[in-house]
């Protein structure tokens, strides 16, 4: 029987504007608090497709906030050290976040609200799907094509995928294990620590482990 | 104009979504309107979309509405009121606006799928809407905090549209219709942005009579008091102290900115006496002429007290030149400080990142190659064009979900 193949695909990501801004961390709180899932997935998992990273150390648009306009560099690593892809609830996430701000506040004054420009936007994702016409029947062809896909398909296929599936994982190593038989190499993307890298830098490692298992 | 000529330059992602969503709204009809034909970066973009987004097949139209100039003085108001600062609102005033537009909206055909209206100006126009088609109301400037008033005004016509987009989060509203953010975009390809031979710039140079004897510091922007040319000036004046150099204030006025040559006066005012300052009025078409001062700059500033996005920051960091700009409307977007140029919130401010990048310029050099690839990723033509038609295919979705597939 022949294997399943693997289609690429691409997505373009759009901003929605929720019109909802916070000054303050208490007033951040409790628009977390109510503010649609979608919202707090753009804010984390979409975090990687934004025009300007700014900070390789804060992985969320939470924590780059925290630290640059409140100025809160403990809460923020507390923040950034969260790891959204261990979650495959956004409520469960919301609540994470939450409950790390109210117990930083139990140790800690409220920081002064940030002047007027610094308030955070709570924004909201939509994405199209298009398939990128790359298709792999085997690990070199995956390997061609995971090359020369747009940055956004590693997103779609890695970051999206595991809320989509509602289970840990993501599309390429439920292929390589389901259709490839490839345990070996699923195992090791697996334990890869993916928001510590950009989506071209998460690229070049996925091929990296790839070629290193022809 | 083809968006293959934009293979060798863009992600080859990029335009194979272009081409997808293109495929899906072949030979459906895209209407623009906006206020003026040349002058300013909206008209700038749309001379540029227009033909690329025809070639793809989808039958894209570009009205300009008209108006006389106790119309464009309102609308010039209403710009500033809506940023924050301009004069108070009278009846008489909205009076003249709404009645241009219901005089344009008899003239024009606004029939069609897809109907973008960019900025306050014609806003109006949706009370004349007639038929089907989605309404998008394109907001390019900065109303982050407007003047209560004209915007209470304003928001009655917004509310109408099915969705409105702003360039940067910060000026989103509370509004009755679904809010996008879409930055604006620079083409590589126009005569403002491509490659120039050394032999023209330098010649531009000859022409506008400035010895290139000293380190050039440029400013490109209408004489309009949010570009703060003067607080450029004074910045300049704190740098001369410990750098001998010369600065260029260039730019025009635009059809619809009557204001702009009360501005040009007290600028040339403000310069007097110092022949290191050259203040250049140029035509709207002095793209080229524009492209060379940039690449012929030593440190590009963008001094906005306000600004919607300052596609000039965009310009000067693809030609690969370090820009200070203020960390206001879409600057920030553009500038990453520290590491493709300095966000600055003063002129002291300005002054200083100025003396510093002139000191060093190994540093000047790093900062203009991230610059360069900080655009290309993110604020070229093609970009903008995929997101405008992913915006339209999104609000055709008649499902509630945010994730749609082609």
């Amino acid at each position: 029987m022949m294997a399943k193949s693997f289609i690429f695909y691409e997505c373009i990501p759009l901003v929605k504007l929720t019109g909802r801004r916070a000054s303050d961390i208490i007033d951040f709180l409790e628009i977390l608090k109510r503010i649609s899932q979608e919202s707090i997935f753009h804010h984390l998992h979409q975090y990687f497709l934004k025009p300007c990273v700014h900070s390789v150390y804060h992985t969320s648009d939470f924590a780059v906030w925290v630290a640059e306009w409140l100025e809160e560099k403990g809460l923020a690593e507390r923040l950034a050290n969260i790891n959204p892809y261990a979650y495959t609830s956004i409520d469960d996430l919301r609540w994470e976040i939450i409950h790390i701000i109210e117990d930083y506040l139990k140790e800690y004054p409220p920081p002064r609200p940030v002047l007027p420009g610094g308030e955070f936007f709570f924004n909201e994702g939509a994405t199209i799907v298009i398939p990128s016409g790359f298709e792999a029947r085997d690990l070199k062809g995956f390997i061609h094509c995971l090359e020369r896909v747009n940055r956004s398909s590693i997103y779609f296929h890695f970051f999206e995928a595991r809320l989509r599936l509602e289970k840990e994982g993501d599309d390429f190593t439920e292929w390589l294990s389901t259709s490839m038989g490839r345990d070996d190499i699923s195992d090791k993307i697996r334990g890869l620590d993916p928001y510590m890298f950009d989506l071209d830098e998460l690229r070049s490692i996925i091929i990296e482990i790839l070629k290193g298992k022809l | 104009m083809h968006l293959d000529m934009y293979r060798n330059i863009v992600d080859g992602g990029e335009l194979r979504a272009i081409e997808r969503l293109a495929a899906h709204l072949k030979g459906r009809s895209f209407v623009h309107v906006n206020s003026t034909a040349t002058g300013g970066g909206v008209a700038e973009l749309l001379q540029r979309m227009v033909p690329l987004i025809k070639g793809l097949d989808i039958d894209i139209k570009w009205k300009v509405i008209e108006g006389n100039h106790k119309f464009f003085d309102v609308t010039k108001n209403m710009h500033n009121t809506l940023q924050g600062k301009g004069r108070p609102f009278t009846k008489q005033m909205w009076d003249v606006y709404e009645e241009t537009n219901r005089k344009n909206a008899e003239k024009l055909d606004l029939e069609g799928d897809c109907i973008f209206i960019h900025d306050p100006q014609p806003a109006a126009l949706i009370e004349s809407r007639k038929g089907g088609g989605i309404w998008i109301w394109r907001c390019h400037i900065d109303i982050s905090t407007p003047d209560r008033i004209s915007w209470y005004f304003l928001k009655k016509f917004v509310d109408m549209y099915d969705a409105s987009i702003f360039s940067v989060a910060s000026f989103a509203q509370h509004l009755k219709n679904t809010q996008f953010m879409v930055p604006p975009s620079i083409d590589p390809l126009s005569d403002k942005n491509m490659d120039l031979e050394k032999s023209y710039i330098d010649g531009v140079m000859e022409r506008f009579a400035i010895p290139r004897d000293k380190p050039i510091l440029l400013q490109v922007s209408r004489f309009d008091p949010w570009k703060d040319p003067i607080g450029v000036i004074e910045a300049y004046r704190m740098v001369k102290r410990y750098k001998d150099c010369r600065l260029i204030l260039a730019g025009g006025t635009a059809a619809d900115d009557p204001e702009g040559e009360r501005m040009l006066e007290k600028v040339r005012t403000a310069a007097s006496g110092d022949p290191d300052i050259h203040i250049l009025l140029l035509p709207p078409s002095s793209h080229k002429e524009i492209n060379a001062l940039q690449r012929a700059a030593d440190v590009v500033i963008q001094k906005s007290l306000r600004e919607g996005f300052g596609l000039v920051v965009a310009e000067a960091l693809w030609k690969g030149r370090p820009v200070i700009g203020s960390a206001v409307g879409g600057i920030p977007l553009q500038i990453i400080d520290g590491v493709n140029g300095f966000l600055v919130h003063s002129i002291e401010g300005t002054a200083y990142r100025i003396r510093q990048t002139l000191h060093n310029p190994k540093m000047a050099d790093r900062l203009g190659a991230a610059g360069r690839e900080h655009i290309k990723k993110n604020f070229l033509i093609t970009r903008h064009i995929r997101d405008y038609l992913a915006m339209w295919v999104s609000m055709e979705n008649t499902t509630s979900k945010n994730i749609i597939y082609l």
